[in-house]
């Protein structure tokens, strides 16, 4: 539950927002002059394009890990803001001062009725949890303790969720609860043209009385899932074509540890800590490398 | 030496060259263990603990190479995979949790022999593990 005096400041300040932005059609919303607002409602100047793709990495870094903020976006009074849904029904860009007084102190509610562009409930055996996608909150539950709102929601693999954004935030969340500072924290979804389904999310924040001394990073993290094929512009899904010939074969691909002698499904979360010399792949049944003396890790339960 | 360090779930310690996370109480769980001992950090370190009690504080960018045997290091910025000749022990701080990390623990603890590991709730953290590593 939020402070009282945090819900009238957002109040104040989307009310604020809403004059400010109303010269401006709904598209243009996004791209409306940094002077209406100090809160960073422009778009970051990033381009998709740039982005090399996904290679195994959950994130890359963009621009040496400097935000595109303004010397006016900073503020060390806690606020968020969520950008108004475009024409299609999408997520813009969220972002908030987070401080104390923002985050909840109580448990996470249902989220399940919002349907975020793109949605389609859909599992596999190779995803954390089952399911292909998540709800995920652009601001994290943990940082602004903003529940079901569908301008913070978008459709995101589990992948993203867990492994793309979640680390950051869980940094954000020790920093101001250690510290009592701020944090100003920006995130984009990126969508290419009509797609429904974000390609990815752009990640900023800078901490704000210590200048980024504790806090600063930029990065995009990649809204996909390893092993799963995703058709952006409607969401739908497929097994890709790789993970299909192996389990036709009845062969898996497995990341080995050789020094500990378990074995990994190549987008569990242990291979990333894997030392390159103590990593070796195979592929065959999970019989043959069990026989070759390894055993199946906890985690990802190959 | 005995070595203090902390990492996440992925053996990361930090990103961008900062550390991934903190922790009042996991900061005097560290003076607490250290009692009337030296403790050793680089300036990266210090401002971690503004008071220390009876524990003898000391800061200098080449610590590694100053500690004594029996000398407390706390570790958040360097390569430690140097100095094996010198550790004598490891007390390892796990947050149980992942951040983001481009710096990682390079030490093969599988070298090492684990003899106590303990949790203990954090002030932002559920759950601190603490486990203890000797030759």
């Amino acid at each position: 539950m939020k402070k009282p005096g945090v819900r009238i400041s957002v109040l104040l300040l989307l009310l604020f927002l809403t004059l400010t932005a109303c010269a401006y059609p709904a598209s243009e919303y996004a791209s409306a002059p940094r002077e209406n607002t100090r809160s960073g409602i422009t778009e970051a100047p990033f381009s998709i394009a740039d982005m090399a793709p996904y290679s195994g990495e959950p994130y890359i870094v963009v621009n040496d890990n400097i935000p595109y903020f303004s010397e006016e976006d900073f503020t060390d009074q806690s606020y968020e803001f969520y950008s108004p849904l475009d024409e299609l029904g999408r997520c813009g860009a969220a972002h908030a001062s987070v401080g104390l007084d923002l985050m909840p102190e109580e448990e996470r509610g249902n989220i399940g009725h919002v349907k975020p562009t793109g949605w389609q409930t859909v599992k596999y055996d190779l995803v954390d949890g089952k399911y292909l996608y998540n709800r995920c909150h652009l601001i994290g539950y943990q940082l602004s303790g903003e529940n079901a709102n569908e301008q913070n929601l978008i459709t995101g693999t589990r992948y993203l969720n867990v492994e793309g954004m979640l680390p950051f935030e869980n940094m954000i969340a020790d920093y101001v609860k250690e510290t009592g500072n701020h944090v100003l924290y920006r995130v984009t979804p990126i969508f290419q043209g009509d797609d429904l389904v974000a390609s990815g999310v752009l990640m900023e924040a800078q901490s704000v009385e210590d200048k980024g001394g504790d806090i600063l990073f930029c990065v995009y993290a990649y809204n996909v899932q390893p092993g799963i094929s995703i058709d952006y512009a409607t969401g739908e899904s497929a097994l890709a074509e790789t993970a299909k010939d192996t389990s036709a074969s009845g062969e898996t691909s497995y990341i080995l540890n050789t020094n500990t002698k378990k074995f990994h499904l190549p987008d569990c979360s242990s291979v990333q800590e894997l030392q390159a010399d103590n990593r070796e792949y195979f592929t065959g049944s999970r019989e043959e490398v069990i026989a070759q003396g390894y055993a199946a890790c906890k985690r990802c339960n190959p | 030496m005995i070595l203090m360090i902390c990492v996440d779930d992925k053996n990361g310690m930090l990103f961008h060259n900062r550390r991934q996370s903190r922790d009042r109480a996991l900061i005097g769980h560290i003076l607490h263990l250290t009692g009337a001992g030296t403790l050793w950090v680089n300036p990266f370190s210090q401002s971690l603990f503004p008071e220390t009690g009876d524990t003898r504080l000391l800061v200098d960018e080449d610590y590694l190479l100053k500690a004594r045997p029996g000398d407390y290091c706390f570790v958040e910025d360097r390569d430690v995979s140097g100095f094996t000749d010198r550790i004598e022990k490891i007390i390892l701080f796990k947050w149980n949790k992942v951040y983001p990390a481009d710096t990682f623990l390079t030490l093969d603890l599988s070298l090492w022999k684990l003899t106590k590991s303990e949790d203990f709730p954090g002030y932002s953290h559920e759950k601190i593990t603490k486990e203890i590593y000797v030759k």
